[in-house]
């Protein structure tokens, strides 16, 4: 701050000075020898109340009027010109005091309450972006250990139907054995027991041609005799 | 159990044989037919076809019984084919068998055998079932040769098998 008003102030010292240093000398402000020498002699007339030919014979004369051939003053500018300069200089400085020292110091603060704005917001955002930053990483975190854990109980529940499977998997397979060993059993029984009544039918049918072919009349007769016997003593 | 038909035809011819005076004659040879009737496919479908004229099937049964039964036995054959009835003959003929019977308080004993009972093998075997059930029973005796040997006897719902066709089915019985 202190150096702002540094800078401000120096600003139009700096240009008073460059006034003072670079002013031109009396004829670049438009005098011409003749007119220094006519100035001159006008005034020398004066104090020698009129008498040009006392002025012409006055030894100051010539040495006055031979400084209208010499180089002006490099440094200093005309009286007037400092004058006009110093009041051009100070209602400058006035103006700037109390007009645009306040408009570019407003400006100043302005701009300079805008950066602490913009700064308290940079860091606003920054601590909001590692606010977002922590809850991010805090989800990503919990993300991983959630995905951990679906991980694990889906393995486990892989291993589990696994586990499963292969129970069923072997019952499947004992059943199988057990069903097909019925079937082999019980197909086995069928055969024998088809074997055995082809053979029983082709024995029963010879005995009965024998039977058919042997039994007369007779015999018949003794058969139905044997019948009625046998009716008559199963009494009781 | 026979129906109201079966009954009543059953019933007139009953009345008819008793009216003629030869009811064991006709009951016997009307007990024959029948069980030629049931056994006889050929014989079975021609009377009871009714497609076929009456008098045809009636004269089937002149034929068949011409000087083999009384004139009363084919007078009744003739009668129930000609009224439609030659399908239910052989049930008929088993109702008169019983009604006969129960005329005589007795039952009806059937007997199956493959050749015919003497008239002593009769007596006997009924005076057996008399002994066996206490039932007083006519032998009425079924030539089949399926049975044979020995006698298959069938008294209302008891039967007393001692058939030879018997003897070998427990035999294959016993060998399964």
């Amino acid at each position: 701050m202190r150096n702002r008003r540094t800078r401000l102030l120096a600003a139009p010292l700096l240009t008073l000075l460059g006034v003072l240093a670079f002013a031109g000398p009396a004829q670049a402000s438009g005098e011409s020898v003749g007119a220094c020498m006519a100035d001159h002699l006008e005034e020398l007339v004066d104090q020698h109340d009129g008498d040009l030919h006392d002025v012409l014979h006055d030894e100051h004369v010539q040495d006055e009027l031979e400084k209208c051939f010499e180089a002006p003053n490099p440094i200093l500018p005309e009286t007037t010109e400092i004058i006009w300069g110093g009041a051009a200089f100070l209602i400058l400085f006035v103006v700037m005091v109390k007009k645009g020292f306040p408009a570019v110091k407003g400006a100043m603060d302005a701009r300079a309450e805008k950066i602490r704005s913009d700064l308290d917001a940079a860091d606003q955002a920054k601590a909001d972006a590692l606010a977002v930053q922590s809850d991010y990483e805090a989800r990503l975190a919990d993300a991983k250990s959630e995905a951990s854990r679906l991980i694990d109980e889906a393995r486990g529940a892989a291993d589990q139907v696994k586990a499963d499977l292969m129970v069923r998997h072997e019952t499947e397979m004992a059943e199988q054995r057990e069903r097909a060993a019925a079937e082999i059993e019980s197909a086995r029984t069928q055969a024998i027991a088809d074997l055995r009544a082809e053979v029983t039918d082709i024995a029963l049918g010879a005995a009965e041609r024998v039977v058919q072919s042997s039994l007369d009349a007779e015999v018949q007769g003794r058969l139905i005799d044997a019948y009625i016997d046998e009716v008559a003593g199963t009494n009781g | 159990m026979a129906n109201s038909t079966v009954t009543s035809y059953a019933e007139a011819l009953f009345a008819i044989a008793a009216a003629e005076g030869d009811l064991s004659g006709v009951e016997e040879e009307l007990f024959q037919f029948a069980q030629a009737f049931r056994s006889n496919d050929e014989l079975s479908s021609t009377l009871a076809d009714q497609s076929a004229p009456v008098s045809g099937r009636q004269q089937v049964v002149e034929d068949l019984l011409n000087g083999k039964a009384s004139t009363t036995t084919t007078a009744l054959v003739s009668m129930m084919v000609g009224a439609g009835r030659a399908a239910e003959l052989p049930d008929i003929v088993d109702a008169l068998v019983e009604r006969s019977a129960a005329s005589r308080n007795k039952d009806v004993a059937t007997v199956r055998s493959v050749v015919d009972l003497t008239a002593d093998q009769k007596d006997r075997l009924a005076t057996a079932i008399n002994t066996r059930t206490g039932k007083a029973v006519e032998i009425k005796v079924v030539i089949d040769p399926t049975v044979l040997g020995g006698a298959v006897t069938q008294i209302g719902d008891e039967i007393i098998d001692g058939s030879v066709r018997r003897r070998l089915n427990q035999l294959r019985e016993s060998f399964r």
